[in-house]
């Protein structure tokens, strides 16, 4: 059993490739998400956006996927998931867009 | 069997009868009902649904049973609690086929619950399960009501019961455990203390149905010293066992190396073995060692195991501790053993001490007698001789005789002070002894011209006496008759009174005035003013009379009247009743009147004069003696040759040897230098005049008893009365005729020379005196002493006067309080009329002593001055003794409070440094190694704070013998025997304070009580352990849920159980019951009580988890359980997801909450009257929510109570420590808040108490597969909101969480997945602790090509502010730890 994934692959309205994810992503699942990274970028030539903004958990699992396709990525995120996409030093290599919170995690 | 269902039916229950419990219910389908009386359960009537139905769901422990079978039911907690193995299989089967081997028990109650329709209850019944294969030993409380059908008929029963078994049990081996240690006595034999032993032992033969105790012995066997149970004949008990022998009876070589054994009792010998307490005998018996500290075991106690109880660790401690005490009860028998020995050494130093003062007495008499003994004989030979050398050997005998007298009074006083006066009572006819003795003194009475009357009919009953003693009481008061009585008679009568005999010897004496009566019996007090034949006298004699009247038992007054008489009343009981029992064997025969009459009789006659002198003297002064052949020296001072030369020739004609001066100076100065015995001084003289020079010569001691005859040419009554007054003993006025001059003169000397006499007699006596003597003028300088003072002191006469500070007052400098006490004592006698004070001083040559000094005023009759006389003794012997019997007291009263070891050597060390006055006392316990371990009345020192010095020291005395005391310049040390090890001691002293002989004996003998002291308070240590984990055992549940910690510590004084607990039960809704609560009173009764409020209150709760409801219901059972009125609870239940809070307080001391953000407050809410007080009233309830990270302290009384405080002082103080202590874990927290409360002298009263902190520490176990981290993440989610973190915090904790269970599962599951991961969440008010932990092992993280990718630990480091990584081939734990920031929470 995985931990639930929610891979919606899509195009912004400019026709970039965009791939929103939402829930948790951990070594159960990142699997699902490196295969679905590997397929979104097979439909295009550009960049992918990853849109992690409904994403409420990322371990180093996650982001070793994001850092494998770093050159060909950006990514969207919320303040909860900043400090570990800094931390890492993702945003050294990748473009990430910060939004405000889409809803809160806690009581 | 199975239950009956193998023919495949389906279950025929309708599903509602059963539905009420899962697992019971599915099982009660499974029953073939139709095989029962019952018939299935479609057809049961309404009445047997119900029953079922009530008795499923309740979670109290019960079974029912119903019908003519009466066809057995039970719910879950039954089977959990009673039925064991018996569970599925007894489900609708008979209840007397059930309960077969209890139904002779519980078949009669039944019968009466169905025939009577009344309920039973029963308390603690013995009942003997077989539900775990053996029949096993158990105790339950319960109750049989009667259950009825639909038609009112008593067709079933229900029992409703708890087990009792833990709670009986151990109380039964607590109390085996106390009366093993309520031995009274401090030292006994190691016999006295087996038996003692045994005694308590004998009285479980439950759980130990025999007992036999072998110790080692030096030859290599093991020798039966005790049995319980068991007779010492039965081939079981061998009086000797070979140690190492496979074949003996008993294993040896186990228990030789401290190693327990269990033995199978089957086969010879071991048949026919007494059963004890039980129907059968047992079948296995514990073999277990008695330990020695740091040594082979002394020997080993085989215990025979109650067959009907599993030899579980409760079981196992139990004889252990037996063992444990047992082996601490020899030890102390044989430390006492080695002190007795000692004691018996300074016992042996003490008996060559009285002998040598015995010795000395009687190298007192030895001389006298030689002296004595040659006179007599000289006096014999020498009749012939010249009338000087006969007069001169009469002198010698009479004085000899005067001083053996003397010497025999002292040390008839010296022994009735030392309690030594052996006195040798013997009947006798007091009438007929007395008259006796009166005659002795007839033909001094006759002599002197007075009537004697003795009247002495014989008694008919005996009197017990000691003759010496008598004769000396009759003849001291005859002679002291004889002295102050001139004319008229004295009377000697006895007469019989009741149950005395009444002795009178009555004068018609010069009295004594009426405030002098009372002080007849002083010692060394006399009466100056009175007219005596004699001023001689050591004012000892009536003192002496009055101790030896004492000695009979007797007593004596005095009544008189200046004037007209004295009479002395004796009164003597009758028999001897009043004598000590261990009196000497009574002597017989009596012999004539002893040798002690004839000094008495020799002096008295000394006072009369000789037979051929005729007339009777009627005043002393006037009793004329002829000049003696020494010429008498006369001092003439005047400035007028003339009358120099007349005056010189005048006298030196007459005989007289004069010197003449020619002024007042020249006088005083010649007086001065000699005195001469008399002064004739013109009063008109250059220099100094006569009258200043009279005062001149009365102001100096060594002439102030000259007598000086003063001449003038100046007439009239002024001028002499001037003179007079001055001081001059007579007043002649030129012209004067030489008869005249000659006539005065002769008068004065003779005068002078009486009282010369006197005055040598006196010096004589003083001498003779073994006390010292000296006067005090006015100023307080002492002007007069005896050889004693100086053989006591070191200062001699040559040094008087000395003036105040004197030389032998202690040195202020080195020993300010001993200089205070001589200086106080001094002035206190300067200002007093009189006083007895035992005072510190210091000897010429430095040593220490003390000395008893008894000081009068008087008037010196030569100068008319006020003066102090005094006496002393050389008391420091009885000082030291009366400082170590008082230093033994003190030091007993410190040990004997003391609750622990440490506490009692604390103690003594502060008794000890006080005694010495030390600058410190230091103690240091060798138990292993170089390195002591120091105790110091400097409570902040430590070992390595000493100087090398005083750890060379200390470290070297225990290679000393034990109580040998050594002492060098800084102090003194001993070592003395602890359990643990050598303990050595010093004392640090200040400078210069010599450590005499006397301090190293009371040294000796306190460091020996010392040692066993401490033993002792081992002892108590070890039973303390034993009571606390036994009462541990009864109390509260043995696993606490997360997030409690509980503390419960019994009064240190008596060591005793108490009646508080706490409770924490998990109620079936997932909350959790909580419950302190305060029986009255201490001991096994109020232990019980506890035990039974607690089961009630823990069953209460379950059934009902209402707080107020439940502590109304237990109104009703304790108002039916005696003892129980007024028992305080504070009940509450506490939803541990939010912290929320529902209470009701019984009379209860309010609960505390710490907040996170500091502060406290109290929960008052909720209310009501102590249990039992007024059952029936309705109790009020409150509520609270524990916010995150706040923390709730519940306790009873006992933690805040102290006298004379009020309670909220106590209560603020431990809100306060709660509050301190909000960094520390539950545990730490409890541990300190059980220190800092602790009063000085430890809690005196029981103290429960419980913590709790919300959340609870989260703690999870999951398998090590990837599927898990979200189901993980999710608790640990919920959790971190329930501590109220801030947003980002949670974030963070959780990623570094998750970071640390995901290499768990990759890298240290990779082989085994699947093992078990385990995380560890706690939080403290500003820090949160996270543990992950598995079994498996990481491997070092490759360093990745991109290296500045983020992986696993690098993530868990930035998110957490620490983390630790420990890898073991047992597993990796990754622990961590954040400090919470004070920001928003989410």
């Amino acid at each position: 059993m995985t931990t639930p994934l929610d891979l919606t692959p899509g195009r912004r309205p400019d026709g970039t490739a965009l791939l929103t994810v939402a829930g948790e992503i951990d070594m159960s699942n990142t699997a699902a998400l490196a295969d679905a990274v590997t397929a979104a970028l097979r439909g295009t030539a550009g960049l992918l956006v990853l849109d992690l903004t409904a994403v409420d958990y990322l371990d180093s699992a996650g982001l070793a996927v994001l850092f494998d396709h770093a050159e060909r990525i950006e990514v969207i995120t919320g303040p909860l998931l900043a400090p570990v996409l800094t931390i890492s030093g993702l945003t050294g290599l990748v473009t990430v867009h910060n939004t405000e919170p889409k809803k809160p995690h806690t009581t | 069997m199975t239950p009956a269902s193998d023919d495949g039916r389906e279950p025929t229950a309708a599903p509602d009868v059963f539905a009420a419990d899962e697992s019971v219910g599915r099982d009660l389908r499974l029953v073939d009902w139709s095989a029962t009386p019952l018939g299935p359960p479609a057809g049961w009537p309404q009445s047997l649904r119900t029953a079922v139905s009530i008795l499923l769901s309740s979670r109290f422990s019960m079974w029912m049973a119903w019908g003519p079978q009466l066809t057995f039911f039970c719910n879950d907690a039954y089977r959990r609690d009673t039925l064991g193995q018996k569970y599925p299989w007894a489900l609708g089967r008979p209840a007397g086929e059930v309960w077969a081997e209890i139904w002779d028990d519980i078949g009669p109650r039944i019968n009466s619950v169905l025939s009577v329709g009344e309920s039973t209850w029963d308390e603690a019944l013995l009942l003997f399960l077989k539900r775990s294969g053996y029949p096993e030993e158990t105790y339950h409380t319960f109750s049989y009501s009667p259950l009825r059908d639909d038609d009112g008929r008593v067709v079933g029963m229900l029992c409703v019961v708890s087990e009792d078994t833990e709670r009986i049990i151990g109380e039964r081996r607590m109390a085996t455990l106390r009366d093993l240690g309520s031995d009274p006595s401090v030292v006994r034999t190691e016999e006295e203390i087996l038996a003692f032993a045994g005694d308590q032992l004998g009285r479980n033969p439950q759980d130990l149905p025999f007992t036999v105790t072998y110790l080692f012995g030096d030859d290599e066997r093991a020798h039966l010293a005790g049995t319980t149970g068991i007779s010492p004949q039965h081939p079981a008990v061998p009086a000797t066992l070979t140690v190492g022998d496979p074949a003996g009876v008993w294993p040896t070589a186990a228990p030789a190396r401290g190693e327990s054994v269990l033995v199978n009792l089957d086969g010879a010998p071991f048949t026919g073995l007494p059963a004890g307490g039980w129907p059968q005998p047992p079948t296995r018996a514990l073999v277990v060692p008695l330990p020695r500290q740091g040594g082979t075991p002394y020997g080993f106690l085989v215990a025979a195991l109650n067959r009907y109880r599993p030899l579980d660790e409760g079981y196992r401690g139990f004889v252990e501790l037996v063992a444990g005490h047992v082996a601490a009860g020899i030890a102390s028998a044989r430390s006492y053993q080695a002190q007795q020995r000692r004691a018996e050494e300074l016992a042996e130093l003490d008996r060559a001490k009285t002998a040598f003062f015995s010795n000395i007495s009687h190298e007192f008499r030895t001389p006298l007698t030689l002296i004595m003994g040659p006179v007599e004989e000289l006096r014999r030979r020498l009749t012939d001789a010249d009338e000087r050398t006969r007069e001169e050997l009469e002198a010698i005998g009479r004085n000899g005789l005067r001083l053996s007298n003397l010497v025999n009074s002292l040390l008839d006083f010296v022994r009735i002070e030392a309690d030594r006066m052996q006195a040798r009572y013997e009947p006798v006819d007091l009438a007929a002894v007395t008259a006796e003795l009166a005659s002795v003194f007839r033909s001094a009475f006759d002599r002197a011209g007075l009537a004697f009357e003795v009247d002495c009919p014989s008694l008919d009953k005996p009197v017990y006496l000691d003759r010496g003693m008598w004769e000396k009481v009759i003849l001291n008061l005859l002679s002291n008759a004889l002295k102050f009585t001139f004319d008229g008679s004295v009377r000697v009568s006895v007469r019989p009174d009741d149950a005395h005999a009444v002795v009178t010897v009555e004068d018609t004496g010069v009295g004594v005035p009426a405030e002098e009566v009372s002080r007849l019996f002083e010692r060394f007090h006399r009466v100056e003013s009175a007219r005596s034949r004699s001023n001689e006298g050591s004012g000892i004699g009536l003192a002496l009379v009055k101790e030896l009247v004492d000695l009979h038992g007797g007593t004596i007054t005095a009544r008189s009247t200046e004037g007209e008489g004295t009479a002395f009343t004796i009164c003597l009981p009758f028999g001897a009743a009043h004598l000590p029992a261990e009196s000497p064997a009574w002597a017989t025969g009596s012999a004539a009147v002893s040798t002690t009459a004839d000094p008495y009789l020799q002096e008295a006659l000394r006072w009369l004069p000789a037979d051929d002198a005729g007339a009777p003297v009627t005043d002393p002064a006037e009793g004329t003696r002829s000049p003696s052949a020494s010429p008498v020296r006369v001092l003439i001072a005047d400035d007028n040759t003339d009358m120099r030369e007349y005056l010189s020739r005048l006298l030196t004609d007459a005989g007289y040897r004069v010197q003449a001066v020619n002024d007042g100076q020249a006088a005083l100065e010649s007086a001065l230098a000699a005195a001469p015995d008399l002064v004739i001084s013109d009063v008109m003289m250059p220099r100094l005049d006569g009258l200043s020079l009279v005062g001149a010569l009365r102001a100096d001691p060594r002439t102030a008893s000259v007598p000086v005859l003063l001449l003038s040419a100046r007439a009239g009554q002024e001028a002499s009365i001037e003179g007079l007054r001055a001081g001059a003993d007579d007043y002649l006025v030129k012209p004067f005729s030489a008869a005249e001059l000659l006539a005065r003169v002769r008068t004065k000397v003779e005068l002078a020379r009486l009282r010369g006499h006197h005055a040598r007699w006196r010096t004589a006596l003083l001498e003779s005196l073994q006390e010292a003597f000296f006067v005090c003028d006015e100023t307080g300088a002492v002007i007069e002493i005896n050889a004693a003072f100086t053989e006591i002191l070191g200062y001699g006469v040559d040094g008087l006067p000395y003036r105040p500070v004197f030389p032998w007052w202690p040195d202020p400098a080195i020993d300010p309080e001993a200089h205070r006490q001589a200086a106080d004592a001094f002035a206190a006698m300067l200002d007093r009329r009189q006083g007895t004070y035992t005072v510190p001083a210091t000897h010429r040559d430095g040593h220490r002593l003390w000395i008893s000094v008894n000081g009068n005023q008087a008037q010196d009759p030569d100068t008319g001055r006020r003066v102090v006389v005094g006496t002393f003794r050389d008391v420091t012997a009885e000082h030291y003794f009366i400082q170590r019997e008082s230093a033994l007291a003190a030091l007993s009263t410190r040990l004997s409070r003391a609750s622990s070891q440490t506490d009692a050597l604390i103690g003594a060390l502060a008794e000890l440094k006080d005694l010495w006055r030390a600058r410190r006392v230091l103690a240091a316990l060798f138990s292993q190694g170089d390195e002591p371990t120091l105790t110091s009345t400097d409570l902040s020192l430590s070992w390595h704070d000493l100087p090398a010095q005083h750890r060379h020291a200390l470290g070297d005395l225990r290679h000393r013998p034990p109580l040998t005391p050594i002492t060098d310049h800084t102090g003194a040390g001993i070592v003395l025997d602890h359990p643990d090890g050598p303990l050595t001691l010093w004392i640090e002293l200040g400078d210069l304070r010599p450590f005499t002989s006397e301090d190293e004996l009371l040294l000796a003998l306190l460091a020996g009580h010392l040692a066993q002291g401490l033993a002792r308070a081992h002892q108590i240590d070890q039973q303390r352990e034993t009571a606390i984990a036994l009462q541990r055992a009864i109390l509260g549940p043995s696993r606490l849920p997360d997030g409690f910690a509980v503390r419960y510590e019994p009064a240190t004084r008596p060591l005793e159980v108490g009646g508080d607990w706490y409770d924490i039960v998990d109620l079936p809704d997932g909350r959790i019951g909580i419950v302190v609560g305060d029986c009255v009173g201490h001991g096994l009764k109020s232990a019980t009580v506890m035990g039974q409020l607690r089961s009630a209150c823990r069953a209460l709760l379950l059934q009902d988890s209402k707080p107020a409801q439940t502590l109304m219901a237990l109104d009703h059972f304790a108002a039916q359980l005696p003892h129980a009125i007024h028992t305080t609870v504070f009940c509450g239940v506490l939803d541990p997801a939010t912290g929320h809070l529902t209470y009701s307080s019984a009379g209860h001391p309010p609960g505390i909450l710490a907040h996170p953000d500091g502060g406290h407050h109290l929960l008052e809410g909720g209310r009501s009257l102590p249990l039992a007080v007024r059952p029936g009233r309705i109790r009020p309830e409150a509520e609270h929510t524990i916010p995150a990270r706040g923390t709730l302290l519940l306790y009873t009384d006992g933690l805040v109570e102290r006298r004379k405080r009020p309670l909220d002082v106590g209560i603020d103080q431990a809100g306060e420590v709660v509050q301190e202590g909000r960094g520390l874990s539950l545990d730490e927290l409890a541990t300190r808040i059980m220190t800092r409360m602790a009063p000085a002298g430890g809690y005196d009263d029981d103290v429960a108490l419980l913590l709790y902190r919300h959340p609870a520490p989260l703690r999870m176990a999951f398998p090590a597969e990837s599927s898990q981290l979200a189901p993980v993440r999710q608790a640990l989610r919920t959790w971190l909101a329930q501590c109220r973190l801030p947003v980002l915090t949670q974030q963070s904790v959780l990623i570094a969480a998750g970071e640390a269970c995901a290499n768990a599962i990759e890298h240290g599951h990779r082989d085994t997945p699947g093992d078990t991961v385990r995380l560890h969440a706690e939080v403290l008010v500003d820090d949160l602790w996270l543990t992950v932990a598995d079994t498996g092992s990481w491997k070092t993280p490759q360093p990745r090509p991109d290296s500045n990718r983020g992986h696993g630990t690098d993530l868990m480091r930035a998110m957490m502010q620490r983390v630790t990584i420990t890898s073991s081939p047992e597993g990796t734990t990754v622990d961590m730890h954040t400090r919470i920031a004070d920001d928003h929470p989410a």
